[in-house]
């Protein structure tokens, strides 16, 4: 952000502007490009996933648009959401039918400005910035449940009533799994987790036995927070049609997709950041080769494509086995690594 | 506990298999057929959409006599040397694919082609026109003139290059009024 501010106040246009002004500019900038960059991330995602889904159950995916193995699926079906026409259910709740989607992308696209591609690449490098991007995922929810109720619909209201359930009780072994790193690090503040991982592979964090567990257990809430497969009760096609997002269709659906899609770059980053080194490659030797935007952002769409491959993997779970996992299983296991870790620190001291 | 961490284990590992499973996929060639690109090969006895190959047609109605449903109609203008054959329709509609007609065809000119994805929006357009304006019927040459009947239908559907022919020939004649739906 600040290397922004600082290209922009180069530029001729600047030139004796309020400096005010220009930050603004700088931050109006920055948002644009991520809009942009999810935007388009999501579209590639959602091309990736339909052709993993098709490789994995022995077809091809989309074949036909744009030629080459239909790489232009994605801008074809936005284009096709984009004309359709805009459906109100009879008697939804028009405030919270319009604002449900809107939410569900803010509350994913929120979390982008506190990520740490590279480090001059930070929207706001903010000392909270964990905990923001966690309150700020969590917005999602209330988007789920504005649609939900919004819709008219029983269906609707009982996915968005599942995806409530389910991503205020993940919330707690999502932050609970971090915790550990946040205790050894000492900061909430994502760019100076990653540095805390500088040098060899073996100082990332999930390298660290206790780590590791968090990791593993921030890999499968963060699924669950993002409704991804194994944990997406609240669509659940097979029986509540398509859950919160039934009555939408058009531009409104559109965001809830891409609202989707860009919550699962935000959690794979987050986990880069805590867990995977960030912007470090693991070798220092190669690290002044590689801009560390690149190795960000290859990690996470990496951790994304695990995600996906995830979802075509596993069935999914009942309502009452979630709960059982998250409350009694996941709840206690993060605790305890906490506890552990708490105590590793005070005999090793 | 112990029920739970075995639990945990035994999830993990099925987990795994199942991940592994579904990687191993991903390398693998798919087994889709890209239909419209792609099309099996019939066998060769196969019946698909009859067709006739007018230039050898000497409109001699054994076709249309043999048909058990009267779906080949035949229509021909003038007497002895002046003979043309002016239409030669098969309708669709009624056609049962029994290959009867070419049991008996002197020049093997109908046969059973390949085809078989000839889908359309009005009946109508299922009556295929063979013959645009009147032609002569083919005279088969005197040497061959006990024509025996067709050896087997098979072989003679075999070669039948039927596509180009039948296109041509479902264009024109239907009263289409332009809306397909």
């Amino acid at each position: 952000m600040d290397a922004l501010r600082e290209w922009l106040a180069t530029t001729p246009m600047a030139q004796g502007m309020d400096p005010e002004l220009l930050t603004g500019l700088a931050m109006l900038t920055f948002a644009s490009l991520v809009l942009v960059g999810v935007a388009l991330a999501a579209m590639i995602f959602i091309w990736c996933e339909r052709k993993i889904a098709g490789y994995m159950q022995s077809r091809y995916g989309p074949m036909y648009t744009g030629r080459f193995h239909g790489w232009l699926q994605s801008i074809a079906d936005g284009v096709k959401l984009l004309l359709k026409e805009d459906i109100w259910p009879a008697n939804a709740d028009k405030l919270l039918f319009r604002i449900g989607p809107l939410l569900v992308f803010t509350g994913a696209f929120l979390g982008y400005a506190v990520l740490p591609f590279s480090p001059t690449w930070v929207g706001a490098n903010l000392d909270i910035g964990l905990l923001y991007a966690f309150a700020a995922s969590s917005l999602v929810v209330t988007g789920v449940l504005a649609a939900g109720w919004g819709s008219n619909n029983k269906w609707s209201l009982f996915g968005a009533m599942r995806g409530a359930a389910q991503v205020v009780s993940y919330e707690i072994p999502l932050g609970l799994a971090v915790l550990p790193i946040v205790m050894s690090v000492g900061t909430l503040n994502l760019s100076q987790l990653i540095i805390a991982q500088q040098g060899y592979i073996w100082n990332w964090h999930v390298f660290n036995p206790i780590f590791f567990f968090a990791f593993f257990l921030y890999l499968i809430s963060s699924l669950a927070e993002v409704n991804r497969l194994p944990f997406d009760l609240p669509e659940t096609e097979s029986e509540l049609v398509s859950g919160y997002h039934t009555e939408y269709t058009g531009m409104k659906f559109a965001f809830f997709f891409l609202g989707e899609y860009a919550d699962m770059f935000v959690v794979s980053a987050i986990a880069v950041t805590v867990f995977l080194g960030g912007w470090y490659t693991g070798i220092p030797a190669v690290d002044n080769f590689v801009h560390p935007a690149v190795v960000f952002i290859g990690k996470s769409v990496l951790l994304v494509m695990v995600q996906i491959w995830l979802r075509w993997t596993l069935p999914r779970l009942r309502v009452d086995q979630l709960m059982f996992v998250c409350w009694k299983v996941f709840i206690p296991a993060t605790l305890g690594l906490v506890f552990l870790y708490g105590l590793s620190r005070v005999i090793l001291r | 506990m112990v029920k739970i961490l075995n639990d945990i284990r035994e999830s993990i590992t099925s987990i795994a298999t199942g991940m592994g499973i579904t990687f191993r996929h991903l390398g693998k060639k798919p087994v889709t057929q890209q239909y419209p690109d792609e099309r099996w090969s019939m066998p060769d006895r196969f019946r698909g959409f009859v067709h006739n190959d007018v230039p050898r047609c000497t409109a001699c109605l054994a076709c249309a006599k043999d048909c058990p449903v009267d779906c080949i109609y035949i229509e021909t203008i003038g007497k002895g040397k002046e003979r043309q054959m002016s239409r030669y329709a098969i309708d669709y509609n009624k056609c049962i694919w029994c290959s009867l007609c070419t049991e008996h065809c002197p020049t093997d000119c109908i046969t059973m082609s390949h085809d078989y994805d000839h889908a359309v929006y009005r009946r109508e357009r299922l009556v295929y026109e063979f013959v645009d304006e009147p032609v002569v019927p083919f005279k088969p040459p005197k040497p061959e003139k006990k024509p025996k009947p067709a050896a087997t239908p098979a072989t003679s559907a075999t070669d039948a290059a039927a596509t180009p022919a039948t296109d041509a020939a479902a264009t024109p004649k239907p009263s289409d009024d332009g809306s397909e739906s």
